[in-house]
């Protein structure tokens, strides 16, 4: 008789979620509130003539229709794709080859590491004014550089062939550290007996790296690979304060492109899909490097 | 009794929402608030110099309460677009003057013809730039800016050149400037150029020079795009000439190397001994020490090309009556001869009150009222800012040597119109 006083087993679950709805609501409504609602609202948006002053107009499938005969937005996804080519494989190299460098157990070694990280936590404003130190034509370290091997000098930032490797530069200068710091710890996870037995056999130094190495720190390189590629396609603040889309558009990214259609031109249901492209491109590039990993990454 | 409280606690909540959104509209007393948005930097003198005029409003109108709204311009501009879209948006704000038909355009502004009607326009300058294609007034304005043609004595003594007169032409210009161009270290570059041709900022560039050209911009209530001319062409032409063969001019690379508004510092610094520029171009020259004139812009085949922006006062269409009100005081009051020779003592625009800018404005730099009168608008309408920066980034690309002059003008006038075309396809307005 007494069992049957207890809660049956369905309404203690129930109680169960209930509290954990309850502990997890603080989080639910942060979740609703600052990123579902804005998400549904821009899908919604996408699909509207909306200047921010007068109601908006449902338009169907117009901003996304007209965005492939925008000679600009293709442009601006040219120069992301640039970007992307020059920046990725460049940050995740050196990041890499930092990580490796780096990875002795020296005096020191912690302050270097601290250095590789001081670019990773100042904001792109202070960092414009360092590349401006480094690439003004006419007062820039980098010229300096080229005058002191005779070669002309450039105008990094201003010539639209040059620009958007500079600012590549610049970014892998700034982010490399974070990078580092992810492989460090990649590298640090790989057990010493795999060297110790490999030196044992008489592997290379190369073969060390190759066979143990690369796929010990391969699910970093992914994660790398993964996080650098997002960053790339959601670029902004560095093209904004540095050069603002110029010389006449050469460095014009597509998030920056998205910025001025919503926030200069009134045209934020323009703005909204071309966010959801990106989104969408976003997803689709991430998908085919999580789908090609099965070839590439060992967790073991 | 749970869900009463919390209906209860809901209605408590919803009334307090809804009295402090009313909060703006007048009370029994005939009280009223005013949310007023300005942009200038903390601790501007503007910024301290509009708080002071606030003051001395409300002061004279104890029945209005004024809340500032204030930010830097780019900062000011941004969130102003997202405020309206809350519905959040000041009842009165100061908008840059090329901006005014942008927000009017979208219903975002009160139309104040009427109230201009009880002014005298004769007053004041600048109203009728303000007037859009169907004769409606949606800005009063506030101050004025237009270019002329700055020059520094010093170096025109040194070199001795003859300072400009009003008769000047472009080919005095150049010829003065090939004299003023000076490579004072011997490292074959020039330290001190004639002329400051090219800038970011088209108002003090190519816009009035195409026009002195005989060229145009925009034409029918600015809604076609005209640029592709050979006027256009033969002015773009001398541009680059300064900046090339003639070499008086620092070129496109030089200017923009110099990084983000340094260009209108180009003058104050000594590194040219004339530029176009703006009445508020006088304040770094000013502060700088140099001692300069200004003169009217020379004549090109077809006139000077005087342009003018004039930034104005606007009203939110959704303010109250009440506040509506509120704001066409304080914008009657600002445009009075106290505030106006208060403002005008920062030097920062031209007083738009004409009998303080006689006054105000010392005999030397009358050349910027001339201008004024002779001025006509830069193109404004709805999409002025886009249809603007897609003509700047072609021109530009011309001026920099990238593209050939008629291509880029060919393809700048394409661009622009369609965003022009893409706004304008169906609006009754």
């Amino acid at each position: 008789m007494a069992a049957d006083r207890r809660p049956s087993a369905r309404k203690r679950n129930a109680g169960e979620r209930a509290w954990a709805v309850a502990f997890a609501s603080p989080y639910l409504l942060h979740l609703v509130a600052l990123a579902a609602w804005p998400l549904l609202a821009s899908l919604y948006f996408s699909m509207t003539d909306y200047d921010l002053v007068s109601s908006p107009k449902f338009v169907g499938f117009d901003n996304f229709a007209r965005m492939f005969s925008d000679g600009l937005f293709w442009r601006t996804l040219g120069n992301t794709a640039y970007f992307a080519v020059l920046f990725v494989p460049t940050q995740t190299a050196l990041a890499l080859g930092l990580a490796i460098a780096l990875n002795q157990r020296l005096r020191g070694m912690a302050l270097f590491r601290a250095a590789y990280f001081v670019p990773v936590v100042s904001s792109w404003v202070v960092v414009a004014y360092v590349a401006d130190a480094v690439f003004n034509p006419q007062t820039g370290l980098a010229n300096q550089v080229l005058d002191f091997f005779g070669l002309p000098a450039a105008n990094w930032l201003q010539d639209p062939a040059l620009v958007i490797p500079t600012l590549a530069g610049v970014a892998v200068w700034k982010g490399v550290g974070y990078m580092m710091v992810l492989f460090l710890a990649g590298l640090q996870a790989i057990p010493e007996e795999r060297y110790e037995a490999a030196k044992i056999d008489g592997a290379s130094a190369w073969n060390r790296f190759r066979y143990i190495t690369m796929p010990g720190i391969s699910g970093t390189t992914f994660l790398v690979l993964v996080l650098t590629s997002i960053e790339t396609l959601q670029s902004f603040e560095q093209v904004f304060v540095m050069t603002d889309g110029g010389p006449h558009g050469a460095s014009e990214l597509t998030v920056l492109h998205l910025y001025r259609q919503g926030f200069q031109f009134f045209q934020m249901g323009y703005a909204s899909a071309i966010a959801w492209v990106l989104f969408v491109l976003v997803l689709a590039l991430t998908m085919v490097q999580f789908r090609l990993q099965r070839r590439w990454v060992h967790y073991a | 009794m749970r869900v009463r409280m919390l209906a209860a606690a809901a209605v408590a909540v919803l009334t307090m929402a809804g009295t402090a959104a009313c909060g703006g509209s007048a009370d029994d007393s005939g009280a009223v608030t005013l949310k007023l948005g300005f942009y200038a930097a903390a601790g501007d003198p503007a910024d301290t110099t509009m708080r002071e005029l606030v003051k001395e409003f409300t002061a004279a109108n104890p029945t209005i309460k004024v809340e500032l709204d204030v930010a830097p311009y780019v900062k000011f501009f941004e969130r102003l677009r997202t405020q309206i879209a809350g519905g959040q948006a000041p009842q009165v704000w100061l908008s840059d003057g090329v901006l005014v038909q942008e927000f009017a355009a979208r219903g975002a502004l009160a139309d104040l013809t009427d109230r201009v009607k009880t002014v005298n326009a004769d007053d004041y300058s600048g109203i009728e730039l303000n007037r859009d294609a169907k004769g409606r007034i949606y800005g009063f304005p506030q101050g004025a800016q237009t270019p002329v043609l700055f020059y520094n004595k010093k170096l025109f003594a040194d070199a001795k050149v003859a300072e400009p007169t009003a008769d000047w032409t472009y080919d005095d210009l150049a010829a003065a400037a090939k004299k003023l161009t000076k490579d004072t270290n011997g490292d074959g570059k020039p330290d001190t150029y004639g002329f400051r041709t090219y800038s970011p900022g088209f108002t003090e560039s190519w816009w009035p020079i195409i026009k002195a050209y005989g060229g145009d911009i925009v034409t029918d209530d600015n809604r076609k795009v005209v640029v592709d001319s050979p006027q256009s062409k033969a002015a773009l032409d001398w541009m680059l000439g300064t900046m090339g063969k003639d070499g008086f001019a620092p070129d496109f690379a030089t200017t923009e190397g110099l990084g983000k508004g340094v260009v209108h510092t180009l003058f104050a610094t000594g590194r040219v001994a004339m530029s176009y520029g703006i009445y508020a171009r006088t304040l770094p020259a000013t502060s700088a020490g140099v001692d300069f004139g200004v003169a009217p812009l020379p004549k090109g085949p077809s006139g000077r090309g005087n342009v003018a922006i004039v930034n104005s006062w606007v009203v939110n269409k959704k303010a109250s009556a009440a506040q509506a009100d509120a704001a066409w005081k304080w914008i009657t009051f600002f445009s009075g001869e106290g505030p106006q020779r208060k403002w005008a003592e920062l030097g920062e625009a031209i007083p738009i009150n004409k009998k303080v800018a006689s006054t105000a404005l010392p005999a030397d730099r009358h050349a910027f009222l001339e201008s004024l009168d002779a001025a006509t608008d830069l193109g404004a309408n709805a999409v002025w800012s886009e249809y603007t920066e897609a003509l700047a980034k072609r021109v530009n690309e011309a001026l920099s040597g990238a593209t050939p002059v008629d291509t880029a003008l060919t393809s700048g006038q394409k661009e622009a119109q369609e965003v022009i075309d893409r706004f304008y396809a169906g609006q009754t307005q």
